[in-house]
């Protein structure tokens, strides 16, 4: 019978495969390539809602409506952390133009939303043990995607236009589109329900939501990627300085932002602030209002900007 | 490349008479019946080639539609119109059955149309968003959803291609897409005030009928340009691409058909001229867009007259183009092979379209900037109540490689369109034409050559024309559904009278709201 001696060589031989064997499989593990998602983190309002984010409940009258147009750009809005605490921006800017429209009646809405992408881009490279490549779109390569278009409906419940306090409800269906490893979409349905306030006191406004962004795609332990469905929060206030010829300039911050429930605010956390101020003019009939916003993220993660400048355009009214 | 939806837009002034035209048409029919004036005027049509397109199809007031709805409940003023919304939805299924071919994808070229059984389909969803910007200004926005599954992969026809809506590059998985996001500007001269109706890329409003109006943004240049025949929706008129405009009308477009850049219109009175420039795609056929305007586009002019004849009406419109992209010349790419066969289809170092044959000439060898140019004629005319005939042919110079829609170098279409009130039913519509393309002998010899372009080259070639003959009819139920059967034959399948015929049986569902 041979001696473990004499077959000593061919066993070392193969524990060193073995343990090459496991070296290139954690090395191959340490290659895989993360899949992308929709970064935008800016979930707006409806069209004709009056702040960026939050929703005014400003709904009323019979028939009506509001067109939009809003286009942002976004600075390192995914910036990837690995264990070692090494950064990789693997977006680090993004551009886009969002087209919306919305239908109002009484105190019902119904609006869709077209966001174009018009740049994106980054740093690619391997951190954590994942393998991150920026997406490459500009609007010559992508002419005419649309990504992600949704389609919503909200509700004033409680309180009167104008009134100290206003009750809504909202939900949204977004439509998958687009490319996934460009990141402007899960490639998957998503869902949003929202609860909504609003008010107004003299000449000082708020608005705030609580809500879940019902979100299937879950890809951790992939770094500062989504990890399922999220608890969406946001508030708003600003003060109204009325000029001449009905108009007037409403200025005050919003701060919104979104947690994973698998990791409720402890890890996947975004929350942005944004110094907006708009330029309205309201009432029944036709209307307009200009809107701008400078924000910077407060809890860089997730999506969330590292600063982020948006302007839109609304033209809304009822009869 | 594209072929997709078109919807409609037309040339405003032409819609202006629409709703005339349609009443007047179901008086006509009844004192000029149906009879042989079909026949005659068909061949009389063939005296002038022309080519016929769907037309945006308005809404008239007796058709359902979501804004007419509202307007019937005293909820919107659809004659001034501040906004509106309209949608469509198609799917279009053909079956082509096997044809005779001695060769097929000779010698590693890749272009042919396969000889086997085949099914294709398309479908589509639309929605068409319109809002009053300011005064004089309309702003449209039109996102649309396709999925589709093209014949050989769309390889081996050239404006024979059997269905519009397919799009190079497309597939069975759904896209959504913008196809138009433009803003429509609009100055009165004076004249006699207008009506225009409610529609898709149209809000209901009245215009003078001396006006300049300029339109800035992402469209089809066919929005504008060479309209509908008779403005019937594409979608409920022939299947056939090639009569959606002239076959060799190689107009600067993305994969899809659309294009950014302006397009200025000067309407006066039965007159109407036009200009444009659009963006070209960066490579042939390809959905990436060359921004560069002033070094690459494609430029049109079209003048148009409307007339009456024996108190019926008609059109005849003239349009030229000249592209200016970054395309192959024919002689170009022979040369570079003759001279040096290593520069071949199969060694290509740029853009190609994947041919293996190693002993043919590709253009990749030969693109550069390059001019193509063309000019075509179209005219429509009403011979009766909802029957008119129509036919458009256009010459374009055949030197350089199809850059957009089909490799057709010359076209020729007739046709019949009429609606069915002479049997009770008047928003049926049936149509019979025919559609000719024909290649340049530099076209024929490169094809022979074993060349490809972007849609044919079957590895050898017997050079003739590619014929399609199509007939069709759209039955009307439901109030929102149009329901059509379609027949098309087509002849020297890819120009190469060695192979086909070919037949397609289609049967199309559409429904608009």
């Amino acid at each position: 019978m041979a001696s473990f001696e004499s077959h000593r060589s061919g066993v070392y031989a193969l524990l060193a495969g073995f343990v090459l064997f496991a070296f290139w499989s954690l090395h191959a593990d340490a290659q895989q390539q993360a899949s992308g998602f929709a970064v935008e983190r800016l979930y707006q309002s409806a069209p004709g809602a009056g702040w960026f984010v939050m929703d005014d409940l400003d709904i009323s009258g019979r028939l009506g409506g509001a067109v939009s147009l809003t286009s942002g750009y976004a600075r390192n809005p995914l910036v990837v952390t690995g264990p070692d605490g090494k950064k990789l921006a693997v977006v680090s800017e993004e551009a886009f133009v969002d087209f919306g429209a919305a239908i109002t009646h009484d105190r019902f809405r119904a609006y869709i939303n077209f966001p174009v992408p018009l740049l994106l881009g980054g740093t690619s490279g391997t951190l954590g043990g994942y393998r991150f490549t920026a997406p490459l779109v500009s609007f010559g390569i992508n002419p005419d995607t649309v990504s992600d278009p949704r389609i919503g409906f909200d509700v004033r419940l409680l309180g009167e236009p104008g009134g100290l306090l206003r009750l809504g409800a909202g939900a949204q269906l977004i439509f998958p589109s687009g490319n996934r490893a460009d990141y402007v979409t899960d490639d998957k349905y998503r869902t949003m329900f929202r609860f909504l306030a609003a008010g107004d006191s003299g000449k000082f406004t708020y608005a705030g939501q609580l809500g879940v962004h019902v979100r299937t795609l879950n890809d951790a332990p992939v770094p500062g990627s989504p990890n399922g469905s999220e608890f969406l929060y946001g508030i708003s206030g600003g003060r109204r300085f009325a000029a001449s010829s009905g108009w007037a300039v409403v200025a005050g911050p919003e701060i919104f932002g979104e947690t994973a429930f698998r990791a409720f605010f402890s890890g996947e956390t975004g929350t942005e602030a944004l110094l907006t101020g708009r330029f309205e003019r309201t009432g029944v009939g036709r209307n307009l209002r200009i809107k701008l916003g400078i924000g910077h993220a407060l809890a860089q993660d997730f999506g969330a900007a590292q600063w982020r400048i948006v302007f839109g355009v609304e033209m809304f009214g009822h009869k | 490349m594209r072929f997709w939806s078109l919807l409609p837009t037309g040339v405003p002034d032409w819609k202006l008479r629409r709703s005339k035209r349609r009443s007047k048409f179901l008086r006509m029919f009844v004192i000029a019946r149906f009879r042989v004036p079909v026949l005659t005027c068909f061949l009389l049509a063939c005296s002038f080639a022309g080519a016929q397109n769907g037309s945006p199809a308005p809404r008239p007031s007796d058709e359902f539609s979501f804004m007419q709805m509202l307007a019937d409940k005293g909820l919107h003023d659809i004659e001034n119109e501040s906004w509106n919304a309209y949608g469509q939805f198609t799917y279009i299924s053909s079956w082509k059955p096997s044809f005779d071919a001695p060769y097929t994808n000779l010698n590693g070229s890749i272009n042919s149309l396969l000889p086997t059984g085949e099914r294709s389909f398309t479908g589509t969803a639309t929605l068409y968003l319109g809002a009053r910007l300011w005064k004089g200004a309309e702003g449209y926005l039109v996102p649309e959803l396709i999925s589709e599954q093209p014949l050989s992969q769309l390889r081996g026809l050239g404006s024979a291609i059997q269905n519009f809506e397919l799009q190079k590059g497309g597939a069975p998985t759904p896209q959504i897409y913008h196809s138009r996001i433009f803003v429509k500007q609009t100055f009165g001269l004076g004249g006699k005030s207008l009506v225009e109706e409610s529609g898709p890329l149209q809000l209901g409003t009245h215009y003078d009928s001396r006006r300049l109006v300029f339109v800035a943004g992402n469209f089809s240049i066919l929005d504008f340009f060479d309209t509908n025949a008779f403005d019937v929706d594409p979608r409920d008129g022939f299947l056939g691409l090639g009569f959606m405009t002239y076959g060799a009308y190689d107009f600067a477009s993305d994969a899809r058909g659309y294009s950014y850049g302006g397009v200025a219109q000067l309407f006066w009175d039965d007159w109407a001229v036009r200009v444009g420039r659009i963006t070209a795609p960066k490579d042939p056929n390809q959905l990436p867009v060359d921004f560069r305007l002033f070094k690459y586009y494609g430029d049109q002019i079209e003048v148009e007259h409307k007339q009456k004849i024996r108190g019926q009406e008609g059109m005849v419109r003239v349009l030229a183009y000249r592209n200016r992209e970054n395309m192959g010349r024919f002689n170009d790419a022979i040369a570079a092979f003759e001279a040096n066969p290593n520069e071949n289809a199969t060694t290509c170092t740029g853009f190609n379209y994947g041919s293996q044959n190693a002993g043919a000439p590709d253009l990749c060898w030969a693109r550069k900037p390059n001019v193509k140019k063309g000019i075509g004629a179209f005219a429509e005319q009403y011979l009766g109540h909802d029957i008119g005939v129509f036919g458009r042919a256009m010459y374009s110079d055949g030197q350089t490689e199809v850059y957009a829609y089909t490799s057709d170098d010359r076209s020729a279409t007739v046709g019949v369109l009429a609606k069915g009130s002479a049997w009770s039913r008047p928003k049926d519509v049936a149509g019979i034409g025919v559609n000719a393309g024909w290649i340049s002998n530099i076209h024929a010899k490169y094809l022979g050559m074993g060349g490809v372009d972007g849609f044919v080259g079957d590895g050898a070639i017997a050079a003739a024309a590619e014929r399609s003959f199509d007939l069709f009819y759209s039955a009307h139920f439901r109030a929102v559904y149009w329901l059509t059967g379609d027949y098309q034959h087509i002849t020297n399948p890819g120009f190469n009278a060695a192979r086909g015929p070919v037949n397609v049986f289609t049967v199309r569902i559409h429904g608009q709201f």
